[in-house]
Parts: structure tokens; C-alpha cells; sequence
């Protein structure tokens, strides 16, 4: 890091956080606060719906899981655009016009009070735990920047998103997501120019695509039907579906953003945004860890992508050992990548493949010796791409792509934190704690509140660093309460015949469902969505027929 | 759609026929585009540098 890239990211930090706290002025009621007054424009409520799902994990995460495991994760996005069309028809319009602050709140005028705050309750532990997870990926790459305490970055990425968050509510929150995610793709595009033009000249990027495919690394479809597989296309569209459908259909940090929306057309319209532009968003962010993959064909890559792991595991003679085993591998397979560039025969994509085949195998041996010697459940995925962009890009653009990280990551975090802090001033603290106090006195529930969750996140994300690939550990945490949570809203919205009682025990048994899946089988995380939405749902009807009342006749629900 | 600013009052009055008109728009797009992946992975797994 040099100066210039020192000025771009405390400029970035600087005017965030300004930003923030200048709107506090525009957030003096509850309406306000939580719902910026209904006021946003479908655009603005549109991006800050993608931003809040492009966390900083999105960046470093996805680009390290492409550098590993090739484009095939896009299959876990093939269920959003299905997920969004079922949310405009349903849940937008219910939301609205029963004019809640909460997804869980209508869940109440549905139900009653007591589901209300169970689900609300599971959202608080799913989110609460998910946001810690979030904040530890930018965290990791300001300790590798920096060479500060793990603990020292993770409070300071927590909190000072937690700042503007507290005085600028979901207003800020919002616009200045908007900002982030022009942060975002400019950095994203310069770093993916800069990569292109590190290429041996001649490589092109038709050549790059080419040795990274003969790889097996752009596979995107997956069709086996077998449910051990993390990622395949059916995994995708039945199990993200439900997965998209509980996260942007149940999770308040989403349903909050199209709650922003003047209309219920607006609010259709923002969803819609990323129904179109998710896929194709994601794809690219993968086509970048693939471009790094290709870079590091032609330059020496580390043997493994933590510097701190590998200064520990370099005292050891049989480390060296490995390492040059690594080297001559890696000469070997640069060899075979130039030979592979420059003809066009079978025998030489052959060469390639096996070069590549005998590189891996190295590595993971100083990836098993790492495991085996110092931390077990070592992992170097998050690490790949901060790795290289502080190895290898030029001065500015380190700082720009630092400053997109934290952009990525600050516009999740402020919006997880503002709906957690939203769900626990009025599912609990006003509904069943002070129900007839000032708007001025929610508003500083609510702040407190967000301060509160957010120190919280922060310490949930020092235990979150070495939990694997952050973005599989996040989605897992969903995917544990997500299925659930959508067979409420299920029942909720779509059989008639459901009542409370029936909602509140499929929800437990829904939930235990997952956990007995999750603890007894080989099922992949994705699947465990469809099994808590299915029992959760089935629970809940049987249950509901023992009841004997009549269902409420609002026309609001 | 996304390029064209839509007032409130044109957005509330948009009627149903007009939004699945979009949603049909949205799967065609995606299978487009799942189509157009698989095709690209398909042609630059098998295909050697020229």
C-alpha cells in the first residue's frame, strides 16, 4: 500500500461515515428511521437490494471459490429470478398494503402475537450470526494489509459501519449503498482490465478462457441429481429457490429495502432489477477469480495464499521441501500452459492437464501439512484474491479495490444491523415491553439497538475466520433457518386453512427437521431450504386441523 | 423497463397483464442466459488455443 492508495481508502471511510450521520437530521421518526418514509425510488431501493446481498464475501469469497473450484457456484444464483418473480406476485403486495414495519409483524395480524416473535426471534439468531460472518471477510483482508491484530480490524470495519448506521437509519443505509455499488463495479472493472493486461502478450482472453476451461474450470451446469453435490443445476433452482425465497421473502435486511419503495409497483420493480442483473453480475465477479486463476499460470502463485500460515509452516524442513516441490511444479505447468498457448494439439491440452493435476497435488500437500501441523480446519480460499490484488496491482488501483471491498462489505452490514436492530424495537421492545412510548423514544430504542447488534457481530466475527469459505458458511447459516421461516409465510399466505398453533409448531419442527438433515445425512446446504420449507409446511397444516376457531377476516391480510 | 423512469402513479396503474408480460420476459432471459454459459464452457472446455 502506498500513499495514494492510503488517500483513496480514509477518503472512502471518511465520507461514508459523514454521509451517514449528515441524514441522522432526516430520521427524527419511527417511519422514517425504519422505513425512510416509504419515499425511495424503485432504482436507488433496487441497488441497495443488490448491495445488501454483495457483501465484501461476495468479492473475496466468490472470487477465491472461482480460483479453486471454477464458475460452477453461479448454479446456486439459477433459483433468484424464479424466486423474484414468486415475491412480486406474493409477498410485495401482502407486505404493503398491510402496511407493516416487519416481514414478522404480519405474521401477527396473520397469526398471532406469539409467531410473530418466534420468527422474528430466528431471524435475530440467523442474522445476528450471518452479519458476524460478513464482517470478518474485509476484516481478514485489513490484517493481511496492515499486519494489525485480527480482532483490531474486525471492530474497526464493525464499527464504523455501525456509526452511520446508528445516526442515519435506513435512508442512509440506502443512498449510500447506491454509492457503494458504483464503488464496487469501478473497482471491479479496473481490477479485471489491470488483470487482462498482465497476460503474456500472447495470451489473449479467448486464450485465458481456453486454458481455464480445458481445466473444467467454466463449467456453469451441473445436472446430476444427487444431493451430496454442492452445486448443481437442480440444487440451484429448487433449493436456491427456496433459499432466495426465504431470504428475500422472510429476512427483514431484505424485505425492509422494497418496504422503502413509494409503491407496490416500485417496490416489484426494485426486486425485478435483480432478477435481471443478478446472474449476469455474479458472473462476472467469477470471470475475475478466473482471470487470476490464468494469471497465476504464467507468475509464481504462494503455495498457499496465507502468508501468515506459510511464515509458521517455512521453519520446517519438510515445508522447504514441499516448496520445492511446488516451484519446479509450477515451472513445469507454466511450460506446458505456454505450449498449450502457442499450439494447438491434443497431445499438448493433455500435458497441460496433467501439469495441472501434479501442481494441485503439491499444493495439497502443504495444504495437508499445514493441517496437520498448525490449524486443522485451514482453508485459503478468502485469502486468494486480496493476496493477489496487494501482490500484484498497481499503486491507486490497491486502493480502489480496497475501498470496493469495504464498500461491498459496509453496504451488507449496515443493512443487516439496521433490520436487526428494526426487528428487536418493534417485535420485541414496543410490542411486548413498552407498547405506548414516543416516536422519539423508538427512534433511540432503535439506535441503541443497532449500536448494541453491532458490537455483537463483531464478536461473533472473531470466531468466523476460520470456519472455511465465509460465503458457503454464510449461505449455510440461512439455509439453517430460511426453508422454516418461508413454510410460515407459506402457511401465512397461501393455505387457508392454517392458525397459529399449526405455524408455530411447524415452524420448531421444521427448524429440528434441518437440524436432524444436517447432523444424520450427506445432504448439500441447499437442499436443507426445501426440507424446512416442505415439513415445516406439512407440520404446520396437520397441526392446524386439530384446531377448532375461525381464521381472522381482515382484508388488510 | 429499468432504463425508463416510471412516475408513481404510472407504476400503480400498471395492470396485471402488464407485469406477467415482464415476468415471462424474466425466465425467458434466465434460460437465455443459462443457455448462453453452458455454451461458452462447453466450447472453451473443448476447444484448443488457435
Amino acid at each position: 500500500m502506498k500513499f495514494l492508495d492510503w488517500v483513496i481508502v480514509f477518503a472512502y471511510l471518511g465520507y461514508v461515515i459523514w454521509d451517514g450521520v449528515r441524514m441522522s437530521r432526516q430520521s427524527n421518526s419511527v417511519d422514517s428511521y425504519f422505513l425512510a418514509g416509504r419515499s425511495l425510488p424503485w432504482w436507488a431501493v433496487g441497488l441497495s437490494v443488490m448491495a445488501t446481498q454483495l457483501s465484501a464475501i461476495t468479492l473475496v469469497g466468490t472470487t477465491g471459490q472461482a480460483y479453486s473450484d471454477g464458475m460452477r457456484f453461479i448454479q446456486f444464483y439459477y433459483g433468484l429470478p424464479l424466486a423474484m418473480i414468486i415475491l412480486c406476485v406474493t409477498v410485495v403486495p401482502f407486505f404493503y398494503r398491510a402496511k407493516v414495519f416487519t416481514a414478522y409483524e404480519y405474521l401477527e395480524k396473520r397469526f398471532d402475537v406469539k409467531v410473530r416473535a418466534l420468527t422474528s426471534f430466528f431471524f435475530l439468531i440467523s442474522r445476528g450470526l450471518g452479519v458476524g460472518t460478513i464482517i470478518s471477510a474485509p476484516s481478514i483482508v485489513l490484517s493481511i494489509v496492515f499486519g494489525w491484530n485480527l480482532i483490531v480490524t474486525i471492530f474497526l470495519i464493525g464499527l464504523s459501519t455501525t456509526i452511520y448506521t446508528v445516526f442515519g437509519g435506513v435512508r442512509a443505509v440506502t443512498w449510500i449503498d447506491v454509492k457503494q455499488m458504483f464503488v464496487i463495479f469501478f473497482g471491479l472493472a479496473v481490477c479485471f482490465i489491470v488483470i487482462l493486461s498482465a497476460f503474456p502478450s500472447n495470451v489473449s482472453f479467448p486464450d485465458a478462457l481456453s486454458l481455464a476451461g480445458s481445466l473444467g474450470k467454466l463449467n456453469t451446469l451441473e445436472t446430476s441429481f444427487d444431493l451430496r453435490e454442492k452445486y448443481t443445476i437442480w440444487s440451484g433452482l429448487i433449493g436456491g429457490l427456496f433459499l432466495m425465497l426465504g431470504y428475500f421473502g422472510c429476512d427483514q435486511s431484505q424485505v425492509q429495502r422494497f418496504l422503502t419503495a413509494k409503491s407496490v409497483g416500485e417496490g416489484r420493480t426494485s426486486l425485478l432489477m435483480s432478477a435481471f442483473l443478478k446472474i449476469p453480475m455474479q458472473v462476472f465477479i467469477l470471470l475475475i477469480g478466473i482471470m487470476v486463476f490464468v494469471f497465476y499460470q504464467f507468475q509464481t502463485p504462494p503455495i498457499v495464499f496465507n502468508s501468515g500460515e506459510v511464515a509458521k509452516a517455512e521453519q520446517s524442513a519438510q515445508f522447504r521441501t514441499i516448496e520445492d516441490k511446488f516451484a519446479q511444479a509450477h515451472l513445469e505447468r507454466r511450460e506446458a500452459a505456454v505450449a498449450f498457448s502457442d499450439g494447438e494439439s491434443q497431445e499438448n491440452r493433455q500435458n497441460y492437464i496433467a501439469a495441472d493435476a501434479k501442481f494441485n497435488g503439491v499444493r495439497q500437500e502443504a495444504v495437508k501439512y499445514i493441517r496437520d501441523t498448525s490449524d486443522k480446519n485451514f482453508n485459503d480460499v478468502n485469502y486468494v484474491f486480496p493476496t493477489f490484488v496487494l501482490q500484484n496491482m498497481p499503486m491507486g488501483v490497491i486502493g480502489l479495490i480496497i475501498a470496493a471491498i469495504f464498500a461491498a462489505a459496509m453496504s451488507s452490514i449496515a443493512a443487516e444491523l439496521n433490520a436487526l436492530a428494526t426487528a428487536t424495537t418493534l417485535d420485541f421492545y414496543k410490542r411486548l415491553y413498552k407498547p405506548e412510548a414516543s416516536d422519539s423514544h423508538y427512534v433511540i430504542a432503535g439506535r441503541i439497538s443497532t449500536f448494541l447488534w453491532g458490537i455483537f457481530a463483531c464478536i461473533v466475527a472473531i470466531y468466523a475466520t476460520n470456519l472455511g469459505s465465509l460465503i458457503e458458511v454464510v449461505n449455510k447459516f440461512g439455509s439453517f433457518f430460511y426453508g422454516s421461516l418461508l413454510g410460515v409465510f407459506v402457511l401465512a399466505f397461501v393455505v387457508k386453512r392454517a392458525r397459529a398453533r399449526g405455524a408455530f409448531f411447524g415452524l420448531l419442527f421444521g427448524i429440528t427437521s434441518v437440524w436432524v438433515a444436517s447432523q444424520y445425512s450427506d445432504i448439500e446446504f441447499l437442499w436443507f431450504n426445501v426440507i424446512g420449507c416442505l415439513v415445516t409446511v406439512a407440520a404446520g397444516y396437520l397441526i392446524s386441523l386439530t384446531v377448532r376457531d375461525k381464521p381472522a377476516d381482515d382484508p388488510a391480510i | 423497463m429499468e432504463n425508463e423512469p416510471i412516475t408513481q402513479e404510472e407504476v400503480r396503474e400498471r395492470p396485471d397483464s402488464w407485469w406477467y408480460r415482464v415476468y415471462a420476459l424474466v425466465v425467458l432471459t434466465e434460460v437465455f442466459v443459462i443457455f448462453a454459459l453452458w455454451f461458452l464452457s462447453r466450447y472453451f472446455s473443448a476447444n484448443t488455443i488457435n
